[in-house]
């Protein structure tokens, strides 16, 4: 059976029945680290996607609000304190959004690539919503590109296409997360949908270039805020939580050496 | 309850990391015939050996299909595995409890 993938070594295989069999505590430590493995192996990494995803926009957007300041006729007129002085709508240069631009693609090919890649070599319900959910964000950026197009044929100045640009990304990002969590019945992503979409209703109302100050800040931030949660997470059900026995007091017993990555 | 009490195709090291790596997929997920084997840095053919007892004793289901030409092969648990698989870790707990009291 299945041979034909691979070296036809049937014969040189030890026989099966030859291990030894082991005692409770190894067999429960043996299922945990191999279940951990096998997850590992087939769902992608919340950490690493959100880190990528908040450095991205961290430093993408910190980019776009500090060539901001730099446009506005009198920079020393900028300043925390609102009042006379404050510019409003100043614009960041094109090499700054070319350096953003470069960040969030960076981000969206680790994302997929990544995705894809863990994911390889599984079939059935989870592939099939995985892969629904992926057309998802394509459809909606898609989408979103001729929005935008309109838009700008209707004559939407510049100040309004930076402000609807990045409040329709958001919206798009933070509905597909809250989708993502329904989905996937996963209460942190749900979570980072609402802060999302929070964040983008904040950063629209603030008014360039201020905009684009709380989506580093409180955009990229949360991002990060999320990785460091699933990787305190992660380290803790690795350390407890082993096999899925209900009512199960046994694992925590069975030693914990688990060590964090 | 005793190791003689333990389910004995799922009690050989190999095949319970067989078992234990298809339960930690979900109800209605698949596994590659060769993702499963480097998960779990069997041979082909040794993995084969204990695909086969799993499948006899209804506990595994495998699928057979085809990418493009390329044959291809996918393994999941069974209902009647994954229930298995559960009674088994439970025994597992209460051995080890039974042991530490």
């Amino acid at each position: 059976m299945a041979n034909e993938h691979d070296d036809r070594d049937d014969e040189r295989a030890p026989h099966p029945e030859a291990e030894p069999a082991l005692d409770p505590a190894e067999s429960l430590r043996l299922i945990r680290d191999q279940q951990e493995r096998a997850r590992s192996a087939t769902e992608p990494d919340t950490r690493l996607l959100c880190l990528a995803w908040g450095v991205a926009w961290l430093v993408g957007y910190l980019v776009l609000w500090t060539s901001a300041l730099r446009t506005a006729s009198d920079p020393d007129a900028v300043r925390f304190t609102a009042g006379a002085g404050w510019v409003v709508g100043a614009q960041p240069e094109p090499w700054a959004f070319w350096v953003f631009s470069g960040l969030i693609a960076s981000a969206v090919v680790l994302t997929i690539v990544h995705s894809v890649s863990r994911t390889a070599g599984t079939r059935g319900v989870s592939a099939r919503t995985g892969a629904m959910y992926g057309w998802a964000w394509m459809l909606g950026f898609v989408t979103y590109g001729f929005i935008l197009g309109g838009l700008a044929r209707a004559g939407a100045s510049a100040e309004v296409m930076a402000l609807a640009s990045n409040a329709l990304a958001c919206l798009v990002v933070g509905l597909l997360y809250l989708g993502g969590a329904a989905a996937f019945g996963d209460r942190g992503l749900f979570l980072l949908g609402l802060w999302i979409l929070l964040v983008a209703a904040v950063a629209t109302y603030a008014g360039l270039p201020l905009t684009y100050l709380v989506m580093a800040l409180l955009g990229g931030g949360g991002f990060l805020v999320m990785a460091g949660v699933e990787h305190l997470l992660g380290a803790r059900r690795r350390r407890h939580a082993l096999v899925d026995v209900p009512g199960a007091a046994g694992p925590r017993a069975v030693g914990s050496e688990v060590t964090d990555d | 309850m005793t190791d003689a009490d333990l389910d004995a195709i799922i009690h050989a090291p190999a095949r319970l990391r067989v078992v234990a790596t298809l339960a930690a997929l979900g109800e209605g997920d698949e596994l590659s015939f060769p993702k499963l084997r480097k998960l779990l840095d069997m041979t082909a053919g040794n993995l084969s050996t204990h695909l086969r007892k799993l499948e006899d004793a209804g506990y595994v289901r495998v699928v057979k299909t085809h990418e493009g030409r390329t044959p291809a092969t996918y393994l999941a648990l069974t209902p009647r595995g994954r229930a298995a698989f559960e009674d088994y870790t439970a025994a597992l707990t209460t051995l080890l409890r039974g042991a530490g009291a």
